[in-house]
């Protein structure tokens, strides 16, 4: 998700070639209220959330550490490991 | 010359580490691992649009945020 437009995301997908649908928050309503919208700048800043199937935030990779995905896969894994035991 | 140039050097470096440390910190989120995750609804770039709560129950959700589309990172 950023909060470019959504043609503007389709042709960055294309160009990147992402396969996965892009979130357009062009109305920065998202980025405030996961408290990372930069008012400076007019954009959100890098975040990654990891959301359990209950709506609960159960990871969250803030900066520049969010541009690594290992610790939100590793994330994904406990909470898929936990489904799996119950 | 080379003190000169070692002078210039060492005001570069100041200045540098003096427009770094202006620089505002990114805003850190007030959320916290835990807490309800704010429901939306957006468009995407297949022409649907998505909302959280429609997964509930239903699948985990990974909610990545970037800076701007055509920047690195």
């Amino acid at each position: 998700m950023s909060v470019d437009s959504v043609p503007a995301n389709r042709e960055f997908a294309k160009q990147i070639g992402v396969t996965f649908p892009i979130l357009s928050d062009f109305k920065r309503t998202v980025v405030k209220d996961y408290g990372v919208f930069n008012e400076e700048q007019g954009f959100g800043n890098r975040a990654t959330f990891l959301i359990d199937k209950e709506g609960i935030i159960r990871h969250i990779d803030e900066g520049n550490v969010a541009i690594d995905p290992t610790t939100v896969i590793d994330a994904c894994n406990v909470l898929q490991k936990k489904k799996a035991s119950q | 010359m080379y003190k000169r140039l070692l002078i210039s050097l060492g005001l570069l470096a100041v200045f540098s580490a003096v427009a770094l440390a202006q620089q505002p910190a990114p805003p850190k989120t007030h959320l916290k691992v835990g807490d309800k995750a704010p429901d939306f609804e957006l468009r995407a770039t297949d022409g649907k649009k998505y909302k959280l709560s429609d997964f509930k129950g239903q699948k985990n959700v990974v909610l990545a945020i970037y800076v701007l589309a055509f920047t690195g990172g």
